[in-house]
C-alpha cells in the first residue's frame, strides 16, 4: 500500500507506468480477485455514476424540498449559450449537482470517496468524457488513479466531515478529480500530483455545516465548487505551475486544520450556515427542536 | 498513517442510498458488524448514539440504516429506507438513544450496540470513520471484554475452556493466518467459560480464505 504520494509518483516515474496501472495491479494483489473482476467492479461504479447523473439532470426533489431541481435549471441556463464561465466548467458544475441531489434524495449513488462529495468527481468525470472524448476505459483508469491518490488522502488525513470538515470530503473529491484528469488529459504523474495539491490547498479550512445535519444545504453547491476547483487545479499543473508546498505536506496539513476545527464546524449541525437564523428555523420546522 | 482504507473501492465507493456515507453506508456496516459478533438474530437490540452521530442521526438515515445492517441488508439495498419497519415485521425491537456525553471509543460517529435475545447479550462500539469504512473498537462477549485496534477485517474464534483442544484450535488458526491473512495484531482473552482468540487483521480477507475460515473453525467470526 502506497503511503506517500512521493513514493506513488516515484514508482510511476520509475517504471513508466500510468498511476492508474498501479493502483489496479495493487488492488489485484491485495484482494485476491482477478484483473478482469477489479476491472468490472469500477466499471460497475462508473455506471452507477452515470445513472445518477442521468437521474439528477431530469430533475429529483429531496423529502424536505431543500435540494432537487437545480440540475435542470442549470442545464436549461446552458442551452441558452450565456454562462460566464464557459459551457464546459457549467456542465462540470451540472453533473456535480444532478449527483448531489440524487444523494440527498435518498436515490443510489457510487461514494467518492464519501456521499456528501459524491458529485465532485462525475461532475469532472463527464464533463472531461465529452471534452476528451474518452473511452470507457479512460474512463474506468481514471477513477482508479482518483482512488488511488483518495486512498493516501484518506489513511493520512480521513475524508469524515465529522472529523475533518468539509474540506476532507469535497476537498479530497476535488484534489482526486484534479490528480485523474490529469492523467485523462495526458500529463505526468508528478503534474497529477501537483494538480491535487493545489485543488486540497485551495479548500483548506473549508467547514461541515450542513442545515439540519442533513446533506442537502451547502453540499450540494459544494460538489459544484469542488468540481469546478478540480478543473482550475488541473489546468495550473498541466501549464507547468509547480507547488511550493509538497503533496504530502498538504494533505497533513489538511489533517492538522481538520483537528484544529472547533466541533460545531464538524458536521454537528450546529455552527456555521447550520448556526444561522434561517440554518436553526428550517431545522425546527423539519425535527421540531432546537441544537443543544 | 491509520490506514482504515486497504482497497481501491473504500474511496471509489461503496454504491449506497444516499444520503450520508459516514451516517448511512457506514452505519449500515456498523449494524452488520453487530448482526455479524452476535452471530446470528437479535430479538432487542438498543443503539447508542454519541457526538455527531447524537446531533445528526435524524437527518441522516442513521436509525434505518443500522437497522438495515441488522437485517444484513447491503447499503445500496431499496429496503434500506424502510429497514426499521421491516425490523419490527421481523420481530427485532430496535430503540435508540442520544447520549450527551463523548464517545466511549474516542470519535465523533460513534455507535454502541447492545444485541441480546433473552440468552445471549453482546455490546460492540463502533464508530464511522468515512466513506462507508468503520472500526470496531470495543466488543464484549461472553463476559469478555476485547479492545482490537478499530479497522476491520477482525477475526475472533471463541472456544469454550472445557473444550480440550482449544490450545491447539488456537496455535492451528494463527499458524494458517500467518500464511493466508496477515495479521498486525492478536490477542487472548479468557474468562472460566470462554477463551477468544482475536487477530486484526492486514488485508480484507480473500473470499476463499473467508470459506475455509467458516468451514473449518466452527463459531468463528470475521468482521
Amino acid at each position: 500500500m502506497y503511503e506517500r504520494i512521493e513514493e506513488l509518483v516515484q514508482d510511476a516515474e520509475k517504471s513508466g507506468k500510468a498511476i492508474s496501472e498501479l493502483v489496479i495491479e495493487h488492488e489485484v494483489q491485495t484482494s485476491g480477485m482477478s484483473r478482469e473482476d477489479v476491472w468490472n467492479k469500477m466499471k460497475h461504479n462508473l455506471e452507477t455514476m452515470r445513472a445518477a447523473v442521468e437521474r439528477g439532470e431530469k430533475g429529483v426533489k429531496s423529502m424536505t424540498g431543500l435540494t432537487g431541481g437545480q440540475a435542470v435549471k442549470i442545464k436549461a441556463y446552458r442551452e441558452q449559450g450565456h454562462t460566464l464561465s464557459g459551457d464546459i466548467m457549467m456542465q462540470a458544475v451540472q453533473n456535480a449537482v444532478a449527483t448531489n441531489e440524487v444523494n440527498a434524495a435518498m436515490g443510489v449513488i457510487c461514494a467518492t470517496p464519501t456521499a456528501g462529495s459524491s458529485g465532485t468527481l462525475p461532475g469532472v468525470l463527464f464533463m472531461l468524457e465529452k471534452r476528451l472524448k474518452m473511452n470507457e476505459e479512460q474512463m474506468v483508469r481514471f477513477l482508479f488513479t482518483a482512488g488511488g491518490f483518495g486512498m493516501i488522502i484518506a489513511n493520512n488525513a480521513g475524508i469524515a466531515g465529522a472529523s475533518g470538515g468539509c474540506q476532507a470530503e469535497v476537498g479530497s473529491a476535488s484534489g482526486m478529480g484534479a490528480a485523474a484528469a490529469v492523467e485523462a488529459a495526458g500529463g505526468s504523474p508528478r503534474q497529477s500530483a501537483t494538480a491535487m495539491a493545489f485543488a486540497i490547498s485551495n479548500l483548506l479550512g473549508l467547514v461541515c455545516d450542513p442545515i439540519a445535519g442533513l446533506v442537502e444545504v451547502p453540499c450540494v453547491n459544494r460538489n459544484a465548487v469542488g468540481s469546478a476547483n478540480a478543473l482550475v487545479a488541473a489546468d495550473m499543473a498541466l501549464a507547468g505551475c509547480t507547488s511550493i508546498i509538497p503533496p504530502d505536506e498538504v494533505i497533513s496539513a489538511m489533517d492538522k486544520v481538520g483537528r484544529n476545527l472547533p466541533r460545531e464546524l464538524r458536521e454537528t449541525g450546529l455552527g456555521g450556515l447550520a448556526g444561522t437564523p434561517t440554518g436553526q428555523a428550517i431545522r425546527m420546522k423539519i425535527f421540531g427542536k432546537e441544537m443543544d | 498513517m491509520a490506514g482504515n482504507y486497504r482497497s481501491v473501492f473504500d474511496i471509489i465507493g461503496p454504491i449506497m442510498i444516499g444520503p450520508s456515507s459516514s451516517h448511512t453506508a457506514g452505519a449500515v456496516a456498523i449494524g452488520k458488524a453487530g448482526r455479524t459478533i452476535f452471530n446470528g438474530q437479535p430479538k432487542r437490540v438498543v443503539v447508542h448514539y454519541y457526538e455527531s452521530f447524537a446531533q445528526t442521526h435524524q437527518g441522516h438515515g442513521t436509525d434505518y440504516a443500522i437497522a438495515a445492517g441488522i437485517m444484513n441488508f447491503p447499503a445500496d439495498d431499496d429496503r434500506v429506507p424502510i429497514a426499521r419497519q421491516l425490523a419490527k415485521e421481523a420481530g427485532i425491537d430496535i430503540r435508540f438513544v442520544e447520549e450527551a456525553g463523548p464517545s466511549p471509543i474516542g470519535h465523533p460517529n460513534t455507535a454502541v450496540l447492545n444485541l441480546s435475545d433473552g440468552q445471549q447479550q453482546v455490546e460492540v462500539a463502533a464508530c464511522s470513520v468515512g466513506g462507508g469504512v468503520i472500526e470496531v473498537r470495543q466488543i464484549k462477549l461472553y463476559d469478555l471484554t476485547i479492545k482490537p485496534t478499530g479497522p476491520l477485517p477482525i477475526i475472533l474464534y471463541p472456544v469454550k475452556t472445557t473444550d480440550e483442544r482449544r490450545e491447539i484450535k488456537g496455535l492451528q488458526l494463527t499458524e494458517f493466518l500467518r500464511m493466508h491473512a496477515p495479521f498486525k495484531q492478536n490477542v487472548v482473552v479468557e474468562n472460566q467459560a470462554w477463551r477468544i482468540f482475536e487477530f486484526d487483521l492486514i488485508n480484507y480477507l480473500h473470499a476463499g480464505t473467508k470459506k475455509h475460515l467458516l468451514g473449518n473453525y466452527p463459531g468463528i467470526i470475521c468482521i
